[in-house]
């Protein structure tokens, strides 16, 4: 049962299902890494891309993009753009599922809280 | 005709012998070649939005990935339309087709045609977005896609040239060609 159709308990059923969820996922910066780079798929997005767009300094960068590589979420690679090689990265499998389960229960939460 | 088989009849026409799909250059020059035609009205029927990297179609990438051996060797038997042959072949005249000048251009052309931005709210909102390219490729790129969305009057046209010739020579003195 979702909290939609919960008669009793849209905020506990909430809660249980936010359990389900990687907390590490609920800063502002990765939400942003995420959302971004889940959009663009395999494709991916150079990092001076990610830095000019999303104004992050380099240290908040890298030290985000490698907490999600180590949760799997994304993998590093490098592309060459006009003869020079510049590091990449891309959401995995595991990221998108991740992104996905998130943005669903933020949906059912402003849902919830619009009934 | 719109679609994937228009994308592969453009890309043919701009004499392109292939594109793979694992080049991240190749990808990026036909997004926004494909979004710099669209907005001039060469209908390729895909749906362009605000991405990391500039204006961006998710449909688009989909359809390369999914026809990657039909890119591998572009030949068409499509016939393009007269005028959309005219708009397709007027690019490279305007628009240097190197990923840098097509990226400024798209993202310029993006925040002045859709956003309606003036000249140098758009200008500004490309350096923000684009800064990690040098002020020479950005002003180049801008002064392409200025040419190429707005059909300007010859004082108008002196005025680009005059604004982009500065960074045209600095080009040159750098050994690189320059389309302003």
């Amino acid at each position: 049962m979702n909290a939609k159709t919960d008669p009793n308990g849209n905020l506990i059923t909430l809660v249980e299902e936010s359990r389900a969820l990687n907390p590490d996922l609920f800063s502002m910066i990765r939400m942003q890494l995420m959302s971004s780079l889940f959009e663009l798929g395999d494709d991916g997005a150079t990092i001076r891309e990610l830095k000019a767009v999303l104004g992050l300094s380099d240290g908040a960068l890298h030290s985000n993009l490698a907490a999600l590589e180590s949760m799997g979420y994304v993998v590093f690679g490098n592309v060459t753009v006009e003869d020079k090689n510049l590091k990449s990265c891309h959401i995995t499998k595991d990221g998108e599922a991740a992104w996905t389960s998130v943005v669903e229960w933020l949906k059912r939460m402003l849902e919830c809280r619009r009934e | 005709m719109t679609g994937f088989e228009k994308v592969k009849a453009c890309l043919k026409a701009l004499e392109y012998p292939s594109i793979s799909v694992a080049n991240f250059e190749d990808k990026l020059v036909v997004q926004k070649i494909i979004y710099l035609l669209q907005l001039k009205g060469v209908r390729f029927g895909y749906r362009f939005s605000l991405y990391v990297r500039g204006p961006y179609s998710p449909d688009l990438t989909k359809d390369l990935y999914t026809n990657a051996k039909e890119l591998a060797r572009i030949d068409s038997k499509e016939s393009l339309v007269k005028n959309d042959l005219t708009l397709i072949r007027n690019l490279p005249e305007t628009i240097n087709l190197t990923p840098s000048r097509l990226e400024v251009a798209a993202t310029y052309a993006y925040f002045a045609f859709e956003r309606n931005q003036d000249p140098a709210t758009a200008t500004a909102s490309v350096r923000r977005m684009k800064g990690f390219y040098p002020e020479s490729q950005i002003a180049l790129g801008i002064s392409g896609a200025k040419r190429w969305l707005y059909a300007p009057t010859e004082s108008e046209l002196r005025e680009i040239a005059s604004d982009a010739e500065p960074w045209g020579c600095a080009s040159e003195l750098d050994g690189r060609s320059a389309d302003g």
